[in-house]
């Protein structure tokens, strides 16, 4: 039996079928928690552009991202934050090709539409250790209070021995590439997006 | 293959750790893992997963050793090891996302790693279901433990911390930070390094 | 028109990318096994790295195919892993019985290389990549492309400089992969250099 040549060709079809069940089976138990995972990953990074909203727990992220959050088709596609009622800021995604793979963030403004209130990001395969850091506290942290420049580059990503202006920050020492995508894809973001909002403000 | 006499568990442990491990005695398998000891938990992380996927692979392949035809023997295997990959995948973005998010492709590429194709090879394809699990187990911590020997190394000079801990004078501004450990040739030069050692140690041994 | 031509100019972009500073051997460190072990003659090196370079463009590209049209309408994006592989042992196989069959002068200085390559991380590496980096097929053959040409260049150059060093004393435990991988480490350096070019 085991030597014949149709064995083989059985046997392989028998063992694939019987691993491909179980991971299909698997892949579908799991698949709800992934997606919920991604969704979970974008509302808190939306969150976190306003470092005033504390979060305590997961359940937390969604109940606050669909009480005080909504997308209108009005504003370019960025997402409005309300807080007791009254519009307190804008979320604008930002993303693009990072040193690795892309890099898709959120970018909070203050309702001046210049302030910046918070950047995060919610999908990055930077090296970890490296550009990775971008994601970090320390980093990010620096883009808090930062106001973005009409004349200059909206935001600039500077070497870590220059002094900086309003619209600058320093960059991660060792990662200059993601620095560099980085900087052109939040600006590109901004820009876009201010080009899309003004149209609206010019009407009465 | 003869049928090899059924070794005890300390001598597969032996082996597997020391005697044939296999990053420094044979420099196999480092393609898929070295990409990640940039940092410790995520050397960890990954180490886990292929010691996992190791050692059940090899007690499948084991336990399907009478059934497998010789001739499809390693596509039967790169299949099982394929599987195993594909659940450890699927749990880290279901239950440890930003982990997941980390690895990239790495995890993936634990299908190609040498080390678990040779090790179904050579011993669970001939060796009873046991032993070969406690085999392949102890094949993957030797492996393991020289890489995360590796990112302890790396994250200490590159960043001045260990599993994101600040490490006392590496992390003070007296350390200047070996950036470059971080980066890709770092890596290449702590291996070499370690494979140094092991050899050095290894030949005194043997000489006595 | 623009678009293809934008398209076309990221292709170049992203393959001289994947050839030096995100180099598939000295940045992710994929292929290293082959990379060891076969660098000691050049003439060995050049001939397995052609065959990386001809597959590597080709089972990314196929790959890209079968990802795109079949596994993300069967929503089974999970299995790439099962396929990628299935796909790349299948092209390796069509491709010597070609080549044993035609042209049995480049059988022999190519063909020996072959099996090797299904088990070469590199070669999934790079499928698994383009997958992430979400690239267009366009560029998802420029990247192949240049992700084996980069490979087929860091063997090349490291088996000429070990040629050199058969005179060179080099201490006890290093020889051998200890070494190799030290120059492996100087060159990624040099690879580094590469980095601000390409802005």
């Amino acid at each position: 039996m085991k030597d014949k040549p149709y064995f083989a060709v059985i046997y392989m079809f028998v063992v694939t079928a019987f691993f491909s069940t179980v991971l299909i089976g698997f892949s579908r138990l799991t698949r709800d928690r992934v997606n919920a995972n991604e969704q979970l990953a974008f509302e808190r990074a939306v969150l976190a552009v306003f470092p005033e909203i504390a979060v305590e727990s997961n359940a937390d992220i969604h109940r606050i991202f669909t009480d005080q959050f909504a997308k209108t088709p009005e504003m370019g596609g960025a997402y409005l934050y309300y807080k007791d009622r009254e519009i307190a800021g804008y979320v604008i995604p930002v993303e693009g090709q990072g040193f690795w793979a892309p890099i898709k963030g959120v970018v909070g403004l203050a309702l001046d539409k210049r302030t910046i209130t918070g950047i995060s990001f919610y999908e990055q395969s930077e090296t970890p250790g490296l550009g990775a850091r971008i994601v970090e506290e320390d980093f990010r942290g620096q883009f808090i209070g930062k106001t973005i420049s009409q004349t200059d580059k909206p935001i600039a990503i500077k070497p870590s021995s220059e002094a900086l202006r309003e619209n600058q920050v320093h960059s991660i020492t060792g990662a200059t590439q993601t620095c560099i995508r980085l900087e052109k894809l939040i600006n590109d973001g901004l820009s876009e997006w201010f080009q899309s909002v003004k149209p609206a403000e010019e009407q009465p | 293959m003869s049928p090899q006499p059924s070794k005890s568990t300390k001598d597969l442990a032996l082996n597997g750790i020391w005697r044939d491990n296999p990053i420094f005695r044979q420099v196999l398998g480092i393609c898929s893992a070295l990409a990640v000891t940039n940092v410790v938990l995520n050397t960890a992380v990954m180490c886990t997963s292929l010691t996992l996927v190791t050692a059940l692979s090899c007690l499948t392949v084991s336990l399907l050793r009478h059934w497998t035809p010789r001739n499809i023997r390693m596509m039967v295997q790169t299949l099982i090891i394929a599987f195993y990959v594909i659940i450890v995948d699927l749990m880290l973005r279901a239950y440890w996302p930003e982990m997941s998010r980390n690895l990239g492709p790495y995890v993936g590429l634990i299908i190609t790693n040498c080390i678990i194709m040779g090790r179904c090879e050579a011993f669970a394809g001939s060796n009873p279901p046991g032993s070969s699990f406690v085999d392949g187990f102890f094949s993957g911590l030797g492996y393991s433990l020289i890489l995360l020997a590796i990112s302890v190394v790396r994250e200490i000079l590159g960043m001045g911390t260990v599993l994101g801990f600040a490490v006392p004078y590496f992390s003070s501004p007296y350390w200047d930070k070996w950036i470059i450990m971080v980066m890709p040739p770092g890596a290449f030069f702590t291996l070499a390094c370690v494979i140094w050692l092991c050899r050095s140690i290894k030949s005194k041994e043997a000489k006595p | 028109m623009s678009g293809i031509g934008s398209e076309m100019w990221l292709a170049l972009v992203t393959c001289f990318a994947a050839i030096f500073t995100q180099n598939i051997l000295l940045t992710t460190f994929l292929g290293m096994c082959p990379f060891t072990s076969v660098s000691r003659e050049v003439k060995t090196a050049a001939g397995l790295g052609g065959a990386v370079v001809f597959v590597m463009t080709f089972t990314t590209a196929l790959n890209w195919l079968a990802y795109k049209y079949v596994l993300i309408p069967l929503e089974l994006e999970f299995f790439r892993f099962i396929l990628f592989i299935i796909i790349i042992a299948a092209f390796v196989q069509f491709v010597e019985m070609v080549i044993d069959r035609y042209s049995p002068k480049l059988y022999q200085s190519l063909g020996i290389f072959l099996p090797l390559i299904t088990v070469n991380c590199a070669i999934l590496g790079a499928s698994l990549f383009m997958v992430i980096r979400e690239y267009s097929f366009i560029q998802t053959i420029g990247y192949g492309f240049g992700a084996g040409v980069g490979w087929l260049l860091a063997i090349l150059a490291m088996a000429g400089i070990r040629t050199r060093l058969n005179e060179s004393r080099v201490p006890e435990g290093l020889r051998g992969p200890g070494i190799t991988l030290i120059i492996a480490g100087l060159m990624a350096l040099a690879f580094i250099g590469f980095t601000g070019v390409l802005n």
